[in-house]
């Protein structure tokens, strides 16, 4: 119970710590590359939600586009058609959304698919809901839906208004530091341990009495919800929900973000964001260079070191005190758990 | 009746062009169970390739000169898998699932941006060539030669495909090698070199087939993805490796794409995914596959 105190308050200063690093970015950087931090920020969480599926309960999914998307265009459409529902009932209409769609495919997917099959099945659930999209004038087809405003927040004695860019930054980066914490949270409580034990040994969980399929489904809920609200927040910062977010390029990123960072360390994937987003940047003057870079890098990281960035850091660590002797002595299983 | 006839000529088209894209990733799939993410990028890169030949000899071209150009294609793709066995499938064999699925995928990655750095990011088109690019009336049905001819193609592969398979010394080891890689490597058989064969002839595949289609689309960095989900459906439907089962549900897939398109046109691309999905869900192990513990 000290132990995870201790990690508590060790991971609540990392979210803190990174919230404060984002929150004096726009003093050192133009308007451009707050937007950037902001799009890092959302996929920081992007990232998280897809990691509690596979690091979580061991499932692979290739479809998480279906989610931001459904919780984008929720969003989008609430704010055009809706305006006067509040803010708050949109964002929970858009992870609403997201949870919805999750328990309808995960509910068909689960029932039969594992490995590999349940990667090709919700990628083809995605290009599914993307095609839908795409053809439906009530979304916007090809155009997507344009001009979403930025809210103004009434809280009866005072409002907050958000509809400059760089007041909505502030609102992006406090919203993902909260469901970040949250979700670390989750996963330190029993149902998240239970997730655990699922990924590590789903027939002993099984025999233990528990229903494995059902809380597979429930992580699956869970990480569609959280991708939705990730969507539904970043709709009015770019005030555009396009049609290309329901893209599979769109599943693949949380992948590259997970497996870069890291898939062991529950920070993994917001490294992994960042690092993603910093390649994007500094490769945009050369089509085809960020491509490479990334894909290469991937590559790198799956064959020699699976730990992803943060994986290979830590380890580097123990293993330089181990050699020292110095400070005390963490075996690795305790350093990738410290995490 | 002319509608129903154009229908199964659409759906014949559709399947027998995904066959050819589907036939390598197959293989592959078959004997080192890995679902290649970069055969979408290889046939990409193909059709580039081809393209690229075409323009050395002048831009139009005759079908003889299209045939070398994807014939050129295949070679040189098949070039690349050699290196990429060597450089990362080797290195594959013994990581997860999840993981040697995201390898290729980074990949694929490798392939869209080298494709952009070649070639740029330009929608480029080509004609079919002259003797294709006309039309065929069977009563009041009208088909394109150029779909005629992949249809052929398409079959033409099969047949080859089936006869390398099933009667020739290097297709009987590797169905040995699919079967149980451990008893083979017992007997003395070279494994390793089984499994470099496989993947030069799978890449090489994706290539001539993105020689042969390219007249069928405009090239675009984006066109590996096109195909690829097709081509997943295809060899996961059609069940493990096998090219038979590929075969089948190429055209299976390719019919209930074309009927459904034609009766609910509003959603092209559908009905493909919803067949897909469902026939998953009552036989994972796909039509001509085994039961499988994974």
């Amino acid at each position: 119970m000290i132990d995870y105190r201790r990690r508590m308050r060790a991971n609540l200063a990392i979210a803190v710590i990174g919230l404060v690093l984002f929150a004096v970015f726009p003093l050192v950087a133009n308007s451009g590359l707050v937007f950037l931090a902001g799009l890092v920020a959302v996929n920081i969480v992007f990232g998280l939600s897809w990691n509690l599926l596979f690091s979580g309960v061991g499932l692979l999914s290739f479809g998480h586009a279906m989610f931001f998307a459904g919780g984008a265009y929720a969003m989008a459409v609430v704010s055009l058609r809706l305006p006067d529902l509040p803010f708050a009932g949109g964002l929970l209409l858009g992870a609403m959304t997201g949870g919805i769609i999750a328990l309808v495919f995960g509910y068909i997917a689960l029932r039969r698919a594992s490995g590999v099959y349940f990667a090709v099945l919700t990628l083809a659930f995605s290009e599914l809901v993307h095609i839908v999209i795409t053809k439906t004038t009530f979304l916007g087809r090809n155009d997507g839906l344009v001009g979403i405003p930025r809210p103004v927040i009434n809280l009866g004695v005072a409002s907050i208004d958000l509809t400059s860019a760089l007041a909505y930054y502030y609102f992006i980066i406090v919203a993902m530091a909260v469901v970040a914490f949250a979700l670390w949270s989750f996963q330190n409580s029993p149902a998240g341990r239970l997730i655990q034990a699922i990924r590590q040994d789903p027939v002993r969980t099984a025999f233990l009495g528990t229903d494995v399929r059902s809380w597979q489904l429930t992580a699956f809920v869970l990480s569609g919800t959280i991708a939705a609200f990730c969507g539904a927040v970043m709709v009015p910062f770019a005030q555009i929900a396009s049609p290309e977010i329901a893209y599979w390029t769109v599943s693949t990123e949380p992948i590259l973000f997970t497996l870069l960072g890291g898939a062991g360390h529950f920070w993994g994937p917001a490294v992994g964001a960042i690092l993603f987003g910093a390649i994007d940047y500094a490769t945009r003057a050369l089509y085809g260079l960020s491509e490479i870079t990334v894909g290469m890098l991937l590559l790198g990281v799956v064959l020699l070191m699976p730990g992803g960035l943060l994986g290979f850091l830590l380890s580097r660590r123990t293993a330089a005190r181990r050699l020292t002797g110095s400070g005390k002595r963490v075996p690795m299983a305790n350093a990738e758990k410290a995490t | 009746m002319v509608d129903i006839g154009l229908t199964v000529f659409n759906g014949l088209a559709w399947g027998m062009a995904t066959f050819l894209v589907a036939a390598g990733l197959t293989l592959i799939f078959g004997i080192l169970h890995i679902l290649n993410f970069a055969h979408g990028g290889f046939f990409m890169i193909g059709a580039y390739v081809a393209y690229s030949v075409m323009l050395a000899f002048g831009g139009t071209m005759p079908l003889w000169l299209y045939l070398v150009a994807a014939i050129a294609a295949g070679i040189a793709v098949g070039g690349m898998g050699w290196g990429v066995d060597k450089l990362i499938l080797r290195r594959l064999r013994h990581v997860e699932d999840a993981y040697s699925l995201i390898a290729t995928y980074a990949l694929l990655l490798v392939c869209v941006g080298a494709v952009q750095l070649v070639w740029g990011l330009n929608y480029l088109s080509v004609m079919p060539p002259p003797a294709l690019n006309s039309v065929v009336f069977l009563g009041d049905m009208f088909m394109p030669t150029y779909t005629i001819f992949i249809i052929a193609c398409g079959i033409l592969a099969f047949i080859g495909l089936e006869i390398f398979i099933s009667h020739t010394e290097m297709g009987r080891l590797i169905r040995v090698v699919a079967a149980d890689p451990w008893m083979a490597k017992l007997l003395g058989l070279n494994v390793r070199r089984i499994y470099l064969v496989t993947v030069v002839f799978s890449f090489a595949l994706a290539g001539l087939a993105g020689g042969l289609l390219m007249a069928n689309q405009s090239l675009s960095p984006e066109l590996g993805g096109i195909f690829l989900l097709q081509a997943f459906g295809v060899v996961i439907v059609g069940g493990m490796g096998s090219i038979r089962g590929a075969f089948i549900a190429a055209i299976l897939l390719g019919m209930i794409e074309s009927f459904g398109t034609y009766f609910v046109p509003q959603y092209p691309g559908i009905f493909f995914l919803v067949a897909l999905a469902v026939i998953l869900l009552i036989k994972p192990e796909g039509i001509m596959g085994k039961e499988q513990t994974a």
